[in-house]
């Protein structure tokens, strides 16, 4: 009811102050502001998506044309690169990359989600300081953590195994997750889960039958940007994984030989490791201000 | 600032007794395994000597000693400095700038934003593929059509220039964090009241002063507590200068991971970095608590 409430009075003052903006100061000089402001901010954002373009035209051109002084614009596009990187197998470290990602971030929502209903809904003793040692942990520098882990795997076996790299995913992921989903769980209206603790509900059923279809928006948000990160993810995989682990971040490297730098391929395995962030990017994007934020910003 | 269902009376706090930690057990256990342990780990290995992996004799101080006596690690600690105090502050400017812009009203906006959101996104990796074609030997896109045009540097890349590789990675940097300062201010402009700049309106403030007045004071806290956040990723960069310049030329763009990731994996010197590791933990945890305290105190967000 609450949530109900603000959002619909936030959009009308969004669109208030969009009015106002606009309509108030004359006709025609508003209009030209608008459109200089446009003009501005279509610019400025061409100046910063050009390398991205850049690159994702690389993929099709060919090697002798790629550093041609002056630049060349037009040309007839070549399929080799693509071909080369599929025949060098980096479709497997897709592979590799799409199933650690995936696995630590269903790990992340089965041991999350209960953890952050309980901190908003709950009395839990000592509650804020372990909120603080959930968010110390997601700030910690990697560079620090990656030396313990190293050494303990090294002693257990667990270097570049997939159970490794999941585990070692977990101490960032999890710490976000946790964080995030908490403050989703903070703006659920307490209403109907006081109803249904009124009709018997035990608190178990309460959590699965009334909160979880509830906060599922929350938690596709914020394990989708888990996700992000795990597939981003580079100093771990590189340090704790190894031939038979080997992710997509990790294999740009490879591409960088002492031959020569393969930049056609390597602007294929941008884009293909690009690619499904950009699509999630457009789906999510209010979403992911709060995430980025910790929750701080609510987007 | 307690949620509204944090004190639910006496008799069903009683009811729910264990419930709530039976929820909280699984997570917190995890991340005391894969957080708290491997810190401790840390702290135990500092006061060790390290050899060739092994754990020897009880060292007391002498590697935080040797780390403080040692040039290199002063060194990377003014390249993070440096690094942080440039970057940082010329995202946020950006940022703001576009804030202010997007704030305008103005066409196209639900296009621009997830547009120019995509570099905050990308994969370090990604990134670091796309400023190698950019900024590659004489001959990268902006290396030969900007840096040699104007003369600024020829004959090779800014990444291999002592003097100029640490503020091409600054480039980078801001490349990729400006969209997310942007678009966490501009969600914070969104959420202003309306009435006082009304008010200032009918005052007859011009748009500057309604700026400096309302804006950058009711915008403070949330101003804070972005630039905290991004100051604490900032200071752990390593991906983007490992894969660019790898530190180098020589240790021009060594910074203090880079510093810690050579003294682990090339050089084996594991006493000094487990030291290394956990002074810059204790900083972070200095930064974690500030953002912490300013976004509950100041921003009510927690």
């Amino acid at each position: 009811m609450a949530s109900i409430k603000s959002l619909a009075a936030s959009s009308a003052r969004s669109k208030e102050s969009e009015g106002a903006s606009t309509a108030r100061p004359g006709r025609s000089r508003g209009g030209r502001r608008r459109a200089l402001f446009t003009a501005l901010a279509v610019a400025w954002t061409a100046v910063g998506v050009f390398p991205v373009l850049w690159m994702a035209v690389m993929t099709v051109k060919p090697e002798a044309l790629m550093f041609a002084r002056p630049p060349v614009w037009a040309f007839t596009p070549t399929a080799e690169h693509v071909r080369h990187v599929l025949a060098e197998g980096f479709v497997w470290n897709l592979g590799r990359s799409l199933v650690v990602a995936g696995l630590s971030t269903a790990l992340v929502v089965v041991v999350g989600t209960p953890a952050a209903y309980a901190f908003a809904r709950f009395p839990i003793r000592r509650r804020d300081d372990l909120l603080l040692f959930v968010l110390a942990t997601r700030l910690a520098p990697p560079v620090a953590l990656v030396i313990p882990f190293y050494l303990i795997y090294a002693r257990v076996g667990l270097l570049d195994t997939y159970t490794g790299l999941v585990l070692a995913y977990l101490t960032f992921n999890l710490s976000f997750y946790v964080w995030v989903l908490w403050s989703f769980c903070r703006d659920l209206p307490v209403e109907l889960e006081e109803a249904a603790r009124a009709d018997g509900y035990s608190p178990g059923r309460v959590l699965i039958r009334v909160v979880l279809p509830l906060l599922r928006p929350g938690i596709i948000a914020t394990s989708v940007l888990c996700f992000i990160f795990a597939w981003n993810e580079f100093l771990y995989a590189f340090m704790l994984g190894g031939k038979a682990v080997e992710t997509l971040p990790v294999a740009v490297p490879k591409l960088i030989t002492s031959q020569g730098v393969k930049w056609g391929e390597l602007s294929v395995v941008g884009i293909a490791a690009l690619a499904p962030i950009a699509a999630v990017v457009f789906v999510l994007q209010r979403h992911i201000v709060r995430g980025l934020t910790m929750g701080a910003v609510k987007g | 600032m307690t949620p509204a269902g944090a004190r639910p009376g006496g008799g069903e706090a009683a009811r729910v007794g264990w419930f709530p930690y039976a929820l909280i057990a699984p997570a917190m256990l995890t991340l005391i395994a894969v957080g708290l342990v491997p810190f401790l780990y840390t702290v135990y290995l500092s006061f060790h000597e390290m050899r060739h992996a092994q754990i020897g004799d009880w060292a007391g101080l002498s590697n935080y000693r040797a780390l403080l006596l040692n040039p290199r690690f002063w060194h990377s600690a003014g390249v993070s400095a440096l690094f942080i105090a440039t970057a940082v502050p010329l995202a946020f400017g950006l940022g703001l700038a576009g804030a202010l812009i997007l704030n305008r009203g103005i066409c196209l906006r639900s296009v621009i934003i997830p547009v120019r959101f995509v570099p905050t996104m990308m994969a370090p990796a990604v990134v670091a593929i796309l400023w190698k074609i950019m900024l590659a030997g004489s001959w990268g896109l902006i290396s030969y059509n900007v840096i040699e045009r104007f003369g600024i540097l020829t004959g090779t890349s800014v990444l291999a220039s002592p003097a100029l590789a640490l503020y091409a990675l600054v480039l980078v940097d801001v490349w990729q964090w400006t969209p997310f300062m942007m678009l966490a201010l501009f969600a914070g402009l969104q959420s202003l009241p309306e009435t006082p700049y009304r008010a200032a309106a009918v005052d007859g403030a011009t748009a500057l002063q309604a700026f400096r007045r309302l804006t950058v004071p009711l915008m403070m806290p949330l101003m804070v507590v972005i630039g905290l956040l991004r100051l604490i990723d900032a200071s752990k960069v390593f991906d983007t200068i490992f894969l660019l310049t790898g530190g180098g030329p020589g240790t021009a763009t060594e910074s203090v991971s880079l510093f810690v990731y050579k003294r682990v994996f090339d050089f084996w010197d594991l006493g000094p970095a487990a030291a290394t590791a956990v002074v810059i933990w204790v900083m972070f945890f200095a930064f974690a608590n500030g953002f912490y305290q300013v976004a509950r105190r100041k921003l009510g967000a927690f």
